[in-house]
């Protein structure tokens, strides 16, 4: 079973070093051009040289990432807060009603956002009664693709979190008001370490996988700056080179585990000095 | 849970009733073959037909490389079916001794995609320009030049396809270059063109396209001859522009990819739908030209009625590019997307 996970990267991997076929595909073989490849490449003048575009993408995409993580999370904390506070039964109501946009295909929901934001639809309407021109549209920026970025995202904070805020000892809580904690120094010093589990699987489940996110960027964006996934795509496709595109994905896969592993050790030391 | 086991056999008893004699697994552009030619074809050789569908030659391609697809047929554009000839990914199922053969318009029998027409037979064809919606852009459109260098009426509002072939393609008709430059300055040329163009671009994206264009979210696309006219007789005020430098042309054939579980089937299909009376039908479902002998008086898109479908202006087909164009034309992409 395990192994069945492991292949197909090991597959990937064994192609980002193999040999690129004239129209796609690829020969086995030894060849590091495609990880050469992200810094360097031949220019307009037919010379070597070091080539920023990748790097600029892979930056953007985690930048992209990491903002939507962020937003997530201060957006979750409270949602998950309030549920948690909740009697019982509205707390599994409300649970569930966090789960139920998972219940329908990503592209519907994206494609929901587009009517929403674009022209005409309800959000550019609702400003017009604020004086905003008429058929304005809120499509094709950089906060069109946040919002559906965050909205496909955040059931997988939301989840953790609370499973965490949920397992807090109120009476700690209690404690630290006791001992003239205001609502802040509350906050800071006892529920977010306490939540702090939650809060990284929440990360790590929202910042993976935004990182191949690539609906969100060309349909609310409108693809004008290009993220990993569609660049791995363009490898595998038009570009036709699979070699490339496999080392790419496998550089991305890398810069992950080293983020992981750190966070683990981190968590670790932190555990043994409790 | 008894009764669910019972309801589950004897769903499989009728499953196993009710399956027909053989199979036919279709992997063709989404929404191209007419639903009602499947139902016919289906009852007429008892046949289990079951299609799916791609949006790129890319993605048959790469999929047909990773080989055992399991499919029996699919319909890549010409420059798409050459590689795959040469990279022997398809059958020689000897298209030239078929009906079917007899049946293609003579201009496009044996042409360079497949000059001895063993590997395939045509089954569509178009064009891709761009449309604008008439009630946002009642300007001329006559040429290329109002799509990548636009006026104040069109800027900040066209949006391209996200596909690199077909808009570097125009790019290039627009300059004057040959598809698959080989020649670094020229496709250098391309990009700045591009790059000027783009804080022009709303959008680059092959989604949506009708929804974008009609709600006037944009108001120029570029786009396929066939999905305006029938988004046009679906009421949408859009229009296909006819320029003067040309049009990006493409040509879809049904081939049958190596290893296909059901040739025999997959032969039968391209027979049938290769009858005047079944192209006839196809057309009008598709709304692209048939390469294909139809009922002229069955036809639903005339000179008349949809233009689009008949060019005067010269249509330059697209050529499968050796390595290196294609590595300029995705150095221009990126850079234009980086």
């Amino acid at each position: 079973m395990g192994f069945a996970l492991i292949l197909p990267i090991f597959i990937v991997g064994a192609v980002s070093v193999a040999t690129r076929g004239a129209y796609g595909g690829f020969d086995w073989g030894f060849d590091l051009t495609g990880y050469r490849q992200i810094m360097f490449n031949e220019g307009w003048t037919g010379e070597m040289e070091f080539t920023a575009q990748y790097l600029i993408i892979i930056f953007r995409t985690i930048l992209l990432a990491a903002i939507t993580t962020v937003l997530c999370l201060i957006l979750a904390v409270p949602v998950a807060y309030w549920i948690a506070s909740q009697p019982g039964h509205r707390k599994s109501i409300l649970v569930f009603l966090v789960t139920l946009p998972f219940w329908m295909s990503m592209i519907l929901r994206v494609y929901a956002w587009m009517i929403i934001l674009g022209k005409g639809g309800p959000l550019p309407r609702f400003l017009g009664l604020f004086g905003a021109p008429e058929g304005m549209t809120l499509m094709y920026n950089d906060g069109a693709t946040l919002a559906a970025m965050v909205y496909t995202y955040i059931p997988l904070m939301v989840l953790p979190v609370f499973a965490s805020i949920e397992k807090l000892d109120g009476t700690l809580i209690e404690a630290a008001h006791d001992l003239y904690g205001n609502r802040w120094v509350t906050l800071r010093r006892v529920i977010l370490p306490l939540t702090a589990p939650g809060i990284a699987s929440g990360a790590i489940l929202v910042f993976v996988p935004a990182l191949g996110a690539v609906l969100e960027p060309i349909l609310m964006g409108g693809g004008k700056q290009m993220m990993m996934g569609s660049l791995i795509q363009l490898q595998f496709g038009g570009g036709r080179n699979w070699p490339f595109g496999a080392a790419i994905a496998i550089t991305l896969l890398t810069v992950v585990m080293l983020v992981l592993i750190a966070i683990a050790i981190r968590s670790a030391r932190r555990e043994m000095k409790q | 849970m008894n009764k669910l086991y019972s309801a589950t056999a004897i769903a499989l008893c009728f499953g196993t009733l009710a399956a027909a004699e053989g199979k036919l697994n279709l992997y063709v552009w989404s929404e191209s073959i007419a639903p009602e030619l499947i139902e016919k074809f289906s009852q007429e050789y008892d046949v289990d037909v079951s299609v799916d569908g791609y949006t790129s030659n890319e993605d048959l391609l790469t999929k047909l490389q990773a080989g055992a697809s399991g499919y029996d047929l699919a319909a890549p554009s010409q420059h798409f079916l050459r590689i795959m000839i040469d990279e022997e990914l398809i059958e020689d199922f000897g298209a030239s001794e078929l009906d079917a053969y007899d049946a293609i318009d003579e201009r496009w029998r044996n042409q360079w995609w497949d000059e001895t027409q063993e590997y395939s037979i045509p089954l569509a064809y178009g064009s891709a320009g761009f449309a604008v919606n008439t009630a946002e852009y009642d300007g001329p459109t006559d040429s290329l030049k109002y799509f990548f260098e636009p006026e104040s009426d069109l800027a900040g509002k066209i949006a391209m396809l996200s596909y690199p072939d077909e808009v570097i393609g125009a790019a290039q008709l627009y300059l004057g270059i040959p598809f698959c430059s080989e020649d670094p300055d020229e496709m250098k040329r391309v990009l700045d063109l591009l790059m000027a163009q783009k804080e022009h671009v709303a959008a680059y994206s092959s989604d949506n396209i009708e929804g974008r264009l009609s709600s006037g979210e944009v108001a120029a696309h570029f786009w396929w001859d066939g999905e305006v006219v029938r988004a046009k007789g679906d009421g949408a005020p859009v229009e296909y522009a006819m320029t003067k430098e040309g049009l990006v042309g493409w040509i879809d054939s049904l081939v049958i990819p190596k290893g296909a579980p059901n040739r025999d089937n997959a032969i039968k299909f391209i027979e049938f739908i290769s009858t005047p009376e079944n192209a006839t039908a196809q057309m009008n479902y598709y709304a692209h030209s048939s390469p294909l002998e139809v009922v002229e008086a069955d036809k639903k898109y005339t000179k008349e009625n949809a233009p689009a479908l008949y060019p005067e202006v010269p249509v330059e087909m697209s050529r499968s590019c050796s390595p290196a164009a294609q590595d300029l034309v995705t150095r221009v992409w990126t850079q234009l997307l980086q």
